[in-house]
């Protein structure tokens, strides 16, 4: 299979390539994984997919500011999801620039359903009466709207104390809800993606993420809990699944080859890690435990947890014994 | 305590109708007030199950427009006197109500009835919002097939995000001798992938055909058969009564003595 296909920017086509035997050759007894040579798309096809794909990317992702062009241009990549953060014993809840997500109904129910879930899948963890800054950005709030989000919070003992605005509308609706306001002033340069961000806080959701739900997080996200085929989660980190992974997980989005995806029963719909795809193979296997996948030099590899940390432990005793030597 | 329950799968065919229609008659039976809300606008056909196509004279718009008084819409059963229906238009499209309508309408018969259940239309464009946005519970029915399953999976997802708490699910047309034999996804395998508790498993049974032309619900025929034991016992377990699953995997004799079985282990 092509491990050396063309070359491409994160975020376009991703470069097939199969789950076959087992990397680490000490585990290649197992029954699990078996060969399986089969790549996803005939070479031709995946061929002009890619060539379709290049020549449908922008030329140059970083110019355009669609609030001066007037139309607000297609975006290519994905928007991004509502975040919480926890930050000097108050909670943040920072929703997409509306230069992220471009505003509309549709786009406030997408929001309004992405909190929601959120603020279901970690109640556990949260201590109630915990204060909860509004980071709205420079999107628009109405009073209806931000009452809204008022009532979800409340429906979780969480009170909404502050908004974070940089628009004069969404400062008055708050104000005249009784909110204090924290004024930002309008950044352009944030959204210049120059400098490298930190990965963010790990997002760690109890839930089923079902068909048709996509968790997106620039950073590691952790499911307690199972991926449904349909369900796909997205992270810029590591993907951890303590439960079935039977939907899409694309660990390492923004290009980490490094990133793993770990999952207590590995039967996914298709495995990504950064720019590589891999599949399961077609019979399933009868038993399960626990599994990594990861980037080896032959592509998506996955190995049971039990002999992939032993092997990455070995590795660093390896390390550690050149370095000695 | 009024309950309001919707009924829906994502899937189209799945049996939604024939669940909304046998389980409101057999909450009529055992002496529940009960409401029937058609909510597939445009493409009715819960009261053609019920066979009371004829008696309809105003629908659910008619009482949005403000053309007739809600009770002048509901049509009653001559057979079961505790249930009624309220009619969905024909005539116009799903995008004809709005969510807010709808529940002005099913909070009033809220009032009035103990129970009231929405059949829901299927897909999760404009009709479901409609019948989901004013349901206190709902009920998932599904069949034992990957696409039915993995709809119910998207539709379960939409309303948890809607805030409804209470959703169970029935598995609806099962054959038993095709899940022995691997042939079908069993209800455990359903039930692992959805997680969410189950009400009733309803076996694949020819009559629901014959009933359904003749416009006559299962519950209210002469003949008992186990479908229409099904739906009773889903309707007991809504009432909070813990009442065994059927049997379906029993050696395949006679569906009557079978029955008489079951019969017999009650009374002793």
């Amino acid at each position: 299979m092509t491990s050396d296909s063309p070359n491409l920017d994160s975020n376009s086509a991703p470069d097939p390539e199969t789950i076959s035997s087992l990397a680490d050759a000490e585990v290649n007894n197992s029954p699990a994984w078996e060969a399986y040579p089969n790549p996803i798309l005939p070479e031709a096809e995946l061929n002009s997919v890619l060539l379709y794909l290049q020549t449908d990317s922008p030329s140059d992702p970083t110019d355009a500011n669609p609030m001066e062009l007037g139309l607000p241009k297609q975006r290519v990549d994905h928007p991004l999801q509502v975040q919480m953060k926890t930050e000097e014993g108050k909670l943040l809840l920072i929703l997409p620039t509306e230069s992220q997500q471009p505003a509309s109904e549709l786009s406030w129910s997408e929001i309004w359903q992405q909190m929601k879930q959120r603020l279901n899948a970690s109640d556990r963890l949260r201590r109630p009466q915990t204060q909860v800054h509004l980071v709205a950005q420079d999107r628009l709030l109405d009073s209806r709207q931000m009452q809204e989000i008022a009532d979800a919070l409340g429906e979780f003992q969480l009170e909404l104390k502050c908004v974070v605005t940089s628009r004069r509308q969404t400062a008055i609706a708050a104000v005249t809800l009784g909110y204090s306001v924290k004024q930002l002033q309008p950044q352009p340069s944030l959204n210049s993606e120059s400098k490298a961000i930190p990965l963010a806080d790990t997002l760690y959701l109890a839930m089923t993420v079902r068909s048709g739900v996509e968790i997106r997080h620039p950073g590691t996200v952790i499911i307690v809990g199972d991926i449904n085929p349909g369900g796909m989660v997205v992270a810029d980190g590591d993907i951890l699944v303590w439960g079935r992974l039977r939907g899409i997980a694309h660990a390492g989005a923004k290009g980490n080859r490094e990133c793993q995806i770990m999952a207590l029963q590995m039967e996914p719909t298709q495995l990504r890690i950064a720019d590589a795809v891999a599949r399961a193979p077609e019979k399933s296997p009868l038993q399960f435990t626990p599994e990594v996948a990861h980037i080896t030099a032959q592509g998506i590899r996955i190995a049971k947890a039990n002999d992939f940390s032993r092997s990455q432990s070995s590795k660093i005793v390896k390390i550690q014994e050149s370095e000695i030597s | 305590m009024n309950r309001i329950i919707v009924v829906t799968s994502g899937k189209g065919g799945v049996g939604k109708t024939t669940v909304s229609a046998n389980l409101g008659m057999a909450l009529a039976k055992i002496g529940r007030q009960v409401a029937l809300v058609d909510a597939d606008f445009g493409l009715r056909n819960l009261d053609l199950l019920l066979g009371l196509e004829n008696r309809i004279v105003y629908t659910a718009l008619e009482v949005l427009s403000r053309e007739c008084r809600l009770e002048q819409a509901l049509v009653k059963d001559k057979r079961q006197p505790n249930l009624v229906l309220l009619p969905a238009a024909q005539n116009r499209t799903k995008d004809s109500v709005t969510p807010d309508q709808m529940k002005l309408l099913v909070n009033a018969l809220g009032q009035k009835y103990q129970y009231v259940v929405i059949d829901s239309p299927a897909g999760i464009e404009m009709g479901f919002k409609n019948a989901i946005t004013p349901a206190k519970e709902a009920l998932i029915v599904t069949t034992p097939e990957i696409s039915a399953v993995r709809d119910a999976d998207r539709v379960v997802g939409l309303i948890e995000a809607q805030g409804i708490k209470r959703i169970h699910l029935i598995i609806n047309r099962i054959r038993p001798e095709m899940v022995r034999a691997n042939d079908m996804m069993s209800v455990q395998d359903v039930q692992e992938l959805l997680a969410i508790p189950l009400i009733g498993v309803i076996p694949d049974d020819e009559r629901v055909i014959v009933s359904t032309n003749r416009g006559e619900p299962l519950v209210l025929a002469e003949t008992p058969s186990l479908a229409a034991l099904a739906f009773e016992n889903i309707a007991r377990r809504l009432e909070g009564e813990t009442i065994e699953f059927l049997d379906l995997n029993s050696p395949q004799d006679n569906i009557f003595s079978r029955l008489r079985k079951l019969f017999r282990t009650k009374i002793v």
